[in-house]
């Protein structure tokens, strides 16, 4: 641009109407910026500039009125010298291994059993039903299950009473709770998945089908190899978002726990949660808050590689 | 399909596999069908032990109990200020982001594109503390602005308003804008009267959110006359002690705060499922 100034008049004529042009284009983009605004504004509030601070206050000794003496790193020394911290570790291994295979597994058998009922009035009331749980919020979910399962007079236990079976504490025996916590948490979401999957089944070329009818195979076959096959890419998606949720798993375990089982089930974000708002010991929260942040960027990356090299 | 029909086990594995349908199902319905006939019942009545798939001795006190006695009234107002304003405000200001940045070319649009597509990658979660800071430093504390500000744009709704506004067909913007039509007018008049599909899921999305969300409420307010509904309902269902400001907490006004908590979501249940997965495989592709 520089050197055609210095050209012939015609080209420095170009020049100048390149630049009342890009004038132009700058005016015509004015509403559009105007539009961004609102989102921008947001994200560097409340997305970007509390990330940056978190930084600086991990690094503090955090508190709202007084000074902030900077420490360093004493704050992930201390997290990570927090038995606290490991055996909320610990637990979140333990619940995210048990939410991501059964909750991995469920949606898939459900939406094959589903494709194989012909009615489609039975197959959409089905459909229907085993969605309604999405839709609750985790204190309608914890609500409901813990009324369910509670010693004196809940449902379940009055069944086992009926079959003569000895009564069960659910919510205070630390194992069960375990189980309990993992099996409402694919209860709330495979109806959700389960319609991801259906929505890839009915998306699958029925040609497909029918080459493999002609070559004789059974509705079995046909299971194992036409449909399970063409379910990889959404697998995959699920997969990836559920990895992704691991260390969020926070709300059922809020909502849920109590004093007796808190040290079997408490998760990384309870333990921040814990730390900030209870303790309020703000740097050691946000100390730990990144590194489950770090955490979770690392397992993303991992997972994204081991998928892409499955693919090839 | 006349040919799975004819054999005995076939006949068997439909009945199995129906079973099994029908098995899950019921796990889904009798909790709900347990709370429902556990909220008509009177206070006694729902405390016995039993299996209550009907109201014993049909009462409403449970529901007076908690509407006005604890005065769950004014959570569930609360609730509905909060969910009403944000949800109108996150569709409006994602919709307009989103339409600028379905325009095909202006100074910037890739750098606010990535800037926005970065803020996906971020977990609330992780950064929850240092947005409490924040809101404490704006002096929103203990405010329903702070959780109707929490969530007030999000990527994935911005992406998924941009992928409605580029299906739509360019000829239909550009004789707008031969007419002298200016973005707004635009955005406004046309774009988002073509995109209805696209609004009601973000709008679902956000109503259902907001309306099932604690974690803004649990961070950001300490005053129990702001507590959002799902909050108060939690301290009531789920603490564990059944006395609430002298009162005992009967079963019936347990159940009968639960059932109020999912009547709105009841309500819009039909039109879920109508737009929530055409919503994630708009959000997820086009990218």
């Amino acid at each position: 641009m520089a050197s055609t100034q210095t050209l012939s008049p015609r080209t420095s004529m170009t020049a100048t109407t390149l630049r009342t042009q890009r004038a132009a284009k700058l005016k015509h983009a004015v509403p559009l910026y105007l539009m961004l605004l609102p989102a921008i504004a947001y994200f560097v509030i409340m997305t970007y500039y509390p990330l940056a601070h978190a930084v600086l206050i991990s690094m503090q000794n955090f508190r709202f009125i007084g000074n902030r003496p900077f420490v360093g790193f004493q704050n992930y020394v201390d997290v990570l010298s927090d038995s606290e911290f490991w055996s909320s570790f610990a637990n979140t291994s333990i619940l995210g291994a048990g939410i991501l295979v059964i909750g991995f597994v469920a949606p898939i058998v459900i939406a094959l059993s589903l494709n194989e009922v012909l009615q489609s009035w039975l197959k959409r009331t089905i459909q229907m039903v085993i969605y309604i749980p999405h839709l609750f919020s985790w204190v309608v979910v914890g609500g409901l299950w813990i009324y369910m399962l509670t010693p004196d007079g809940g449902l379940v236990n009055t069944v086992l009473q009926v079959l003569h079976l000895p009564q069960v504490q659910f919510m205070t025996n630390p194992n069960l709770a375990r189980w309990v916590l993992i099996l409402v948490t694919v209860w709330k979401e495979v109806g959700f998945n389960c319609i991801l999957y259906l929505a890839a089944i009915v998306g699958i070329n029925p040609a497909l089908y029918e080459s493999a009818r002609v070559d004789g195979a059974t509705r079995w076959h046909e299971m194992w190899h036409v449909t399970i096959p063409m379910l990889r890419r959404t697998m995959k998606v699920v997969g990836l978002l559920s990895i992704m949720g691991l260390l969020r798993l926070f709300q059922q375990i809020y909502v849920m726990r109590n004093a007796v089982i808190e040290p079997k089930v408490d998760v990384l974000m309870t333990y921040v949660y814990d730390k900030g708002l209870q303790q309020m010991n703000i740097g050691q929260a946000t100390a730990s808050a990144l590194l489950i942040l770090l955490f979770t960027l690392l397992l993303t990356l991992i997972t994204r590689r081991l998928v892409q090299y499955n693919e090839l | 399909m006349p040919r799975f029909a004819t054999r005995v086990g076939n006949t068997l594995f439909v009945f199995v596999n129906v079973a099994f349908l029908l098995l899950i199902c019921a796990t889904m319905i009798i909790p709900l069908w347990n709370a429902l006939a556990v909220s008509f019942s009177s206070n006694l009545a729902s405390m016995q032990p039993g299996i209550q798939l009907w109201p014993r001795h049909f009462s409403l006190s449970g529901y007076r109990t908690i509407w006005s006695v604890l005065a769950i009234w004014k959570p569930f107002e609360n609730s509905v200020i909060v969910t009403v304003v944000g949800t109108v405000l996150h569709v409006l200001l994602s919709a307009l982001a989103g339409y600028a940045l379905a325009q095909p070319r202006f100074p910037g649009r890739r750098a606010l594109t990535v800037f926005i597509l970065v803020t996906m990658m971020i977990p609330f979660e992780a950064i929850m503390i240092p947005v409490y800071v924040t809101m404490q430093q704006l002096g929103l504390l203990n405010t329903l602005a702070a959780l109707i500000l929490s969530g007030m744009v999000s990527g994935f709704s911005i992406l998924l308003m941009r992928n409605f506004f580029l299906s739509i067909p360019g000829d239909i913007l550009e004789s707008a804008r031969i007419d002298g039509a200016g973005h707004f007018r635009l955005f406004w008049r046309i774009c988002l009267p073509l995109s209805k599909a696209g609004l009601a899921t973000v709008t679902l999305f956000e109503f259902v959110g907001r309306w099932n969300d604690i974690l803004s409420t649990i961070l950001f307010v300490n005053d129990p006359s702001k507590y959002t509904l799902q909050v108060a309902l939690n301290a009531l269902v789920n603490s564990g002690d059944s006395m609430s400001s002298g009162e005992l907490v009967t079963n019936n006004v347990k159940m009968a705060g639960i059932v109020i908590a999912i009547l709105p979501l009841i309500l819009v249940y039909p039109f879920v499922q109508k737009y929530f997965v055409k919503g994630i495989f708009l959000g997820s592709t086009k990218e």
